[in-house]
């Protein structure tokens, strides 16, 4: 496991430093950069705030001179939002964080629950109505169901807000302030849920039924074991280590945010600031966040090939 | 054959303006498609099209009908005035600010020196007056007494003179346009490090502050009287090319405008509340806050979060803003306008009569302002209606006239060859248009091929879906029409400047920059307007570029709001320190 873990970390490093060059060659490439969109500015200007900038320095030069500060720790200073990128990502990605931790969470159980359920019974009626229900969710545009249910809940029946993370003006602390964010992240919440729902029911669906089949299962069943005992214990167990995999998606799902969601619901999330940067072409700010989900991707992988590890002794690391 | 091109334009156009009302159904009405308010929606769009004659349905402030739908939200608020702003972005210092949001932010925290009225004529705001030379170049301010920051700290020339100097430090790096346009005596030798002070700027007493311009500017008032920063504040660790200090006070600023910043949350909110050192005298809502408003406001001002946003002043959002019942609305025009860039290096765009047969040729009424539903006006000229300096006189519409392009592009040389299209030299007249994605542009790609179809121009349309490389594209020389739009205009010269700095590629009438140049050597607004009427005539003859239109926008805000106006030029930052929330029932 040792020797493993140091293999895999030196393989990391090799990763992360291509990861590094292609992620800078490729924002270096992207035609125009933060100037060059500033109509207001004359042509000597703009050639005088590149030098200011470093932008008018050759590639290789801006890439050193990139990843040495990164290696000091500093991720550099956005060009558009005037502040340290590592300061607005830690002023943003909480915010996607929560988002995406609790529709994650909740997409889980709710996948597990109804894809053992309709497994279990496959082809009845119950299992029917899920499927094209899953099938319904899934192929609707999440823009769409997003104004919909902001329509009905918060402009109609003013259940929910509009949008946002807080009632604005509001100076709420404590628990008045938690209930606050509740109220406001319910319906985001709904619409994340019900678009992931529907792939990982039936990812978890397919895996029940292939490990129903199995011989062990009949064994159990033949040994006496109650239905239930049988199906979470024995049969669940297996069905879910397939999933292990996803986890390694997950987990820089869960720092990315979502453009769609964000916007729609006024989120102040990251997803919606690295979309802003984008157009402006904030270079530190796009660099520094791809890297990230570079090292979170990277890192999440390594953390599923040692959960599988644990999970499953029948997995051997070399 | 004429008949059917009229009659398919038509019937393009009603598809079109079909396809426009379903868009902006889709993403303005949050949601829409649910029971009897989608099917109330649809006759009102219907009654709204067959009267789309043109001109905006709405030209006058209307008042809300009925303050009592007032959602409870909003009649609970009696301190606070919420408006939306799409992103302000957190760097709160004037000159320093990367994004218009942070602007906006800053017109409440900082006042100016010189502000400007409805038309675009100075008046004063921190100065009380000014005094310009004989010979134009040097410029004296004289503050108003006893003007404070909103620390408390006294406001003087000193103050001045150093927002000034630090533009013309080697390290500023922030977008003010002052560094390059204008020219302060001594400027350029305190940058290269040769002066320790910039010689044009002189104190005369705490009160008084004069500049010296190596050549008369009549943009500089107004420009060079703008924010200003606290010496004692912003340059307690100032050193000759070192600015970056600068970069860890953008959350903390010091300001003398109406408002002081109470919090910012990032992404969220900017909250600010009354200054009570504001020269004027507190202003009359405590709490004014600007809510960051990513997506539709729409849902916002339905649901009394917020008092007051913009909409493109569209029959259908007008319709809609209405029958609210409890908002006000104020119409305006934006001041800027939207013009095609012509590639000049092409040999076919150089000739003049070829671009005026463009002009001519393109149904500009039809593209920019019946396809919006009237949110547009057609621009003949690189000013807005708004602007003192506008004018009809001897302009010429470009009505829209296929007869009249085609004999211009026979007078060029143009003859019409195989396949309809126009030929010269064995070249065919091919028009590569480039184009950012949004509604307009997809109005613009139908029509304008029709257009083109109709005199003998192959059109090729390319859209981008992203502003820089398009920018790019247009850098590489690979295209011939560009859409663009400039930024908000302040002083008539802004307008006109990209035709003269080098902004449009190989265009270069000496007479133009005489025209621009003796239009800046005076302030005598008079004198500037007969300058400008004949420069305006010469550029819409010329058309360098060619000139498409102006914007129209509505403002729909809570109607309780009292004492509201809008500056075409500086927004609601003059009027807001008036504003009121009047009780309601």
């Amino acid at each position: 496991m040792g020797t493993y873990l140091t293999k895999r970390i030196i393989y990391m490093i090799v990763i992360l430093f291509a990861a590094s060059f292609l992620i800078f060659s490729l924002y270096a490439l992207t035609p125009g950069d933060f100037i060059s969109s500033n109509i207001k500015l004359s042509p000597e200007r703009k050639a005088e705030l590149r030098e200011i900038y470093g932008l008018s320095k050759p590639l290789l030069e801006r890439y050193g001179i990139w990843m040495n500060n990164v290696f000091h720790g500093d991720f550099g200073f956005s060009l558009a939002q005037q502040q340290p990128v590592l300061k607005l990502f830690n002023q943003y990605i909480w915010n996607s964080f929560l988002l995406a931790v609790v529709s994650t969470f909740l997409t889980w159980v709710i996948a597990v629950i109804i894809g053992v359920v309709s497994a279990y019974k496959q082809y009845s009626w119950f299992d029917t109505i899920v499927m094209v229900a899953i099938f319904a969710a899934m192929s609707i545009p999440s823009f769409f169901i997003g104004l919909f249910l902001i329509k009905i809940l918060a402009v109609d029946l003013k259940w929910l807000p509009p949008g946002g993370m807080l009632t604005t003006g509001s100076n709420a602390t404590g628990w008045a302030y938690i209930k606050e964010v509740i109220h406001h992240m319910t319906l985001p919440v709904i619409v994340m849920t019900l678009l992931g729902v529907g792939s990982l029911t039936r990812y978890f669906r397919s895996n029940m039924i292939d490990v129903i089949k199995q011989d062990y299962i009949r064994t159990a069943r033949a040994k006496g074991l109650k239905e239930d005992k049988v199906l979470f214990r024995h049969a669940l167990r297996n069905a879910l280590l397939p999933a292990i995999t996803l986890v390694g998606f997950e987990l820089p799902a869960l720092f990315g945010g979502s453009i769609i969601i964000e916007k729609i619901f006024n989120w102040p999330g990251i997803g919606q600031l690295y979309m802003q940067s984008f157009s402006l072409r904030d270079y530190p700010l796009l660099m520094g966040f791809t890297m990230l989900l570079a090292i979170l991707t990277v890192i999440g992988t390594l953390l599923s090939d040692v959960l599988y590890h644990i999970a499953d002794p029948r997995v051997r690391l070399h | 054959m004429m008949k059917k091109g009229v009659y398919l334009l038509t019937s393009l156009l009603i598809v079109g303006s079909m396809l426009v009302t379903a868009c902006s159904n889709n993403s303005n009405d949050g949601g829409s498609s649910s029971g009897t308010a989608q099917t109330e929606q649809g006759t009102k769009d219907t009654a709204a099209s067959s009267d789309a004659g043109g001109t905006s349905a709405l030209t006058e402030p209307y008042t809300a009908a009925d303050l009592s739908k007032l959602p409870d939200v909003a009649k609970q608020r009696t301190d606070t005035i919420i408006v939306a702003l799409t992103d302000p972005s957190g760097a709160f210092t004037p000159y320093f600010t990367q994004s218009g949001y942070d602007g906006n932010v800053n017109s409440l925290l900082f006042g100016s020196l010189v502000t400007v009225d409805d038309k675009g004529l100075p008046v004063p705001d921190l100065a009380e007056k000014w005094d310009i030379s004989e010979d134009q170049k040097t410029i004296t301010y004289h503050l108003r007494k006893d003007l404070k920051f909103s620390d408390g700290s006294p406001m003087t020339a000193d103050d001045v003179a150093f927002t000034w100097t630090i533009l013309f430090d080697p390290s500023y790096d922030g977008d003010s346009i002052i560094p390059s346009t204008i020219a302060i005596q001594g400027a350029q030798d305190y940058k290269s490090g040769k002066a320790k002070s910039i010689s044009g700027i002189k104190v005369v007493d705490p009160q008084t502050i004069s500049v010296t311009l190596d050549k008369p500017n009549a943009t500089a008032l107004v420009t060079l009287g703008s924010n200003i920063l606290s010496k004692a504040y912003y340059g307690k660790d100032y050193k000759f090319g070192n600015l970056s200090y600068i970069k860890n006070l953008h959350q903390t600023p010091v300001g003398n405008g109406p408002y002081k910043l109470e919090k910012f949350i990032p992404g969220q909110e900017v909250r600010f509340v009354a200054n009570e050192n504001y020269y004027k005298g507190k202003p009359k809502t405590e709490h004014f806050i600007y809510k960051t408003s990513e997506g539709d406001a729409w849902q916002y001002l339905e649901t009394g979060e917020i008092d007051y946003t913009s909409f493109p002043a569209t029959t259908e959002n007008i319709e809609k803003l209405k029958s609210l019942g409890f908002t006000n609305i104020l119409p305006y025009t934006a001041s800027n306008y939207g013009y095609l860039q012509v590639n000049l290096e092409h040999e076919a765009l150089k000739d003049k009569k070829v671009r005026q047969a463009i002009a001519y040729g393109l149904d500009r009424q039809s593209i920019y302002v019946d396809a919006n539903e009237g949110a547009g006006a057609v621009a003949n000229i690189p000013a807005p209606p708004i602007s003192w300096a506008y004018t009809e006189d001897g302009i010429n519409p470009y009505k829209f006239d296929s007869e009249k392009a085609k004999q211009l592009l026979d007078e060029a040389g143009w003859k019409v060859g195989a396949g309809g299209i126009r030929e010269k030299d064995g070249k065919k007249l091919t028009i590569h248009y480039l184009g950012s994605k949004s509604k307009q542009t997809d109005i613009f790609i139908p029509v304008a091929k029709e257009n083109f179809q109709a005199i003998g121009v192959d059109f090729q349309p390319e859209v981008f879906a992203d502003f820089n490389s398009l920018v790019s594209k247009v850098e590489s020389g690979d295209y011939d029409l560009v859409s663009f739009s400039t930024p908000l205009l302040q002083d008539p010269s802004d307008g006109v400047m990209q035709f003269i700095d080098g902004e449009i590629k190989a265009y270069d009438n000496p007479k133009v920059k005489e025209l621009y140049d003796k239009a800046l050597a005076t302030s005598d607004i008079e004198e500037r307007k007969a300058v400008y009427k004949e420069l305006f005539q010469l550029l819409n003859d010329e058309l360098p570029v060619i000139f498409t239109n102006y914007k129209k926008t509505v403002y729909g805000y809570n109607g309780r709001i009292e004492n509201l106006k809008v500056s075409p030029f500086v927004g609601l930052a003059n009027s807001l320190p008036d504003w009121s929330l009047k009780p309601v029932q």
